[in-house]
């Protein structure tokens, strides 16, 4: 694969990104009142709670889960459906048949660039501002880079995990047409089954082993633990290894659903 | 004034026939979107459910009251998003993409003709969703409606639903200047969420924003809370009808100064 064929898409990712900040900011917004919303609620069940622990967490523990399960939401969030579903609906993706690049690929490279300017402009402040909570709260700075880093690489495969769902979700458009409705439904799904709301470690163990099979705690749980320091060592590993695992599976499944989309598109003309 | 009521009603009614035939149109889409919307409450409660299985109440209120105060919140939300979901689109993309223009070509009040245009049936996965849990934890409180309390429900819904109707045509009027203002909109809108909760729990900040600054508490929490103590009936009710009113005011003046400021898109 030539990445250099790649990095204009990139280039325009971050120009939109900048070119429509005000976007992608009034929507973090929007999504961090709730987050606010949930902190409130835990501070008030941990008032109540005697010993201050509830399932292993302590409150400054589900602090920090929950803003950086907000944060890693954002940071793996992708409009890939949408993308491909316009497409199919609008007919144009018979342009990219035409294209000496991966359709793909290329929505990745474009997506790329708008995650490095919510990188710079949303998440390193929100975790700067973490990191300030816990040492206002604890007493001692409880940052550590090789954490940090494992979590940005680890939020990183969930970016993947989630984008290349997204995509052969995104071919659904073939079947439903409008893909609105059922991207708000997808959406929802998501943010609960990868931990956006309740630690997947709240669950009922039964549900939790079902979830072992499923690339929900691939998408936002796994960074969000490493984040927390609730995953150690061989923990880490195999959870990372899932991920992997996650990612190359579905990329498997997205380049065959577009290779079967090449033999049987039929575009109606205009 | 009769005949100009007469003539909304006759309006409503035509575009309501359009809207129907579209909604035959695409209505697989109608119910995903219920769908969706019914499911974000249901995942909403599983968290309250949660929060309950480690504490019996929280500052004060218990599990049915807080499902009470929760579905409450839904119905004035709902009924606003299912009449009034246009003023969206006017402030993301209606006058950028310079389509506000036909409004003010024909022969009715812009701001009646956006919000007669159509019909959100999302809304109705919120809307259903508040009724039953309102009937529901009602019940298991075995609260008793008085016709006073009838009355104060009917007043608040109808307030609360100008509450948010109100702050909407606000935010999408500032559209009329600077062509959108959808992000903004998203951002005042999103606070509505902390007013499903009791205000208790709030530091003394997010309490006076959502009280008496973007004044959705008045939307739910307070006259739900009359609804189940019959304490503070006159800041609770009052309060909601008090603000519903200021904020349709003020949305009206505001729109009416933003129609005879605003320049077309162009193309």
């Amino acid at each position: 694969m030539r990445f250099k064929a790649y990095t204009p898409f990139t280039s325009a990712g971050i120009q939109s990104a900048i070119a429509y900040k005000w976007n992608f900011l009034g929507f973090f917004f929007g999504q961090i009142f709730f987050t606010f919303v949930m902190f409130f609620l835990w501070r008030a069940v941990f008032r109540y709670t005697p010993g201050g622990l509830i399932g292993g967490f302590t409150f400054l523990d589900m602090t920090l889960y929950i803003f950086a399960a907000n944060i890693t939401g954002f940071l793996t969030d992708t409009d890939a459906s949408y993308v491909v579903g316009e497409e199919i609906v609008q007919g144009t993706i018979a342009m990219r048949l035409i294209k000496p690049v991966s359709f793909n690929l290329s929505i990745l490279f474009t997506e790329l660039g708008q995650k490095l300017i919510i990188i710079s402009m949303v998440a390193l402040p929100v975790f700067a501002g973490l990191e300030w909570y816990g040492f206002t709260q604890s007493g001692f700075v409880q940052f550590s880079l090789p954490t940090f880093l494992l979590y940005m690489i680890s939020a990183g495969l969930s970016y993947l995990v989630m984008f290349f769902f997204d995509v052969c979700f995104g071919y659904l458009a073939f079947v439903f047409k409008n893909l609105w409705g059922i991207n708000i439904l997808k959406f929802g799904i998501l943010n609960f089954l990868s931990g956006g709301m309740i630690p997947l470690a709240f669950f009922p163990p039964m549900i939790q082993r079902v979830m072992g099979f499923l690339p929900f705690a691939s998408m936002r749980y796994t960074p969000v633990m490493i984040y927390t320091e609730k995953y150690h060592g061989l923990m880490i590993l195999s959870a990372m290894g899932t991920q992997i695992l996650w990612v190359l599976l579905l990329y498997g499944l997205s380049r065959l659903i577009w290779k079967l989309t090449e033999q049987h598109l039929t575009v109606q003309g205009g | 004034m009769k005949q100009k009521i007469g003539r909304i009603f006759r309006l409503y009614w035509i575009f309501t026939q359009q809207f129907i035939k579209r909604l035959l149109e695409y209505r697989a889409d109608f119910i995903t979107g219920a769908l969706a919307f019914f499911l974000g409450q249901f995942f909403n409660l599983v968290f309250i459910f949660v929060i309950f299985s480690n504490v019996p109440q929280l500052e004060g209120w218990t599990l049915d009251q807080i499902i009470f105060i929760y579905g409450f919140s839904l119905i004035p939300r709902g009924i606003d998003h299912f009449y009034a979901d246009n003023l969206w689109k006017v402030a993301y993309f209606l006058i950028r993409r310079g389509e506000f223009d036909k409004y003010l070509t024909r022969p009715i009040d812009p701001l009646y003709h956006v919000l007669l245009e159509g019909f959100e049936v999302d809304a109705l996965g919120e809307l259903l969703t508040g009724i039953v849990l309102v009937v529901a934890a009602a019940n298991r409180l075995v609260l008793t409606f008085s016709p006073l309390k009838i009355l104060g429900f009917i007043v608040a819904v109808i307030f609360g639903t100008l509450i948010y109707t109100g702050i909407k045509i606000i935010f999408a009027s500032v559209a009329l200047w600077t062509k959108q203002s959808g992000s903004l909109l998203h951002l005042v809108y999103m606070t509505s969420d902390f007013a499903k909760y009791p205000v208790t729990i709030y530091n003394l900040l997010v309490k006076t924003i959502i009280t008496y600054v973007i004044p959705f508490a008045f939307t739910a929490y307070y006259p739900a809370a009359w609804l189940l103590t019959g304490e503070k009936p006159l800041f609770s009710l009052g309060g909601t009808t008090a603000a519903g009113i200021i904020l349709m005011v003020l949305g009206r003046l505001l729109w009416n100064r933003g129609i005879s400021a605003y320049e077309s898109a162009g193309s």
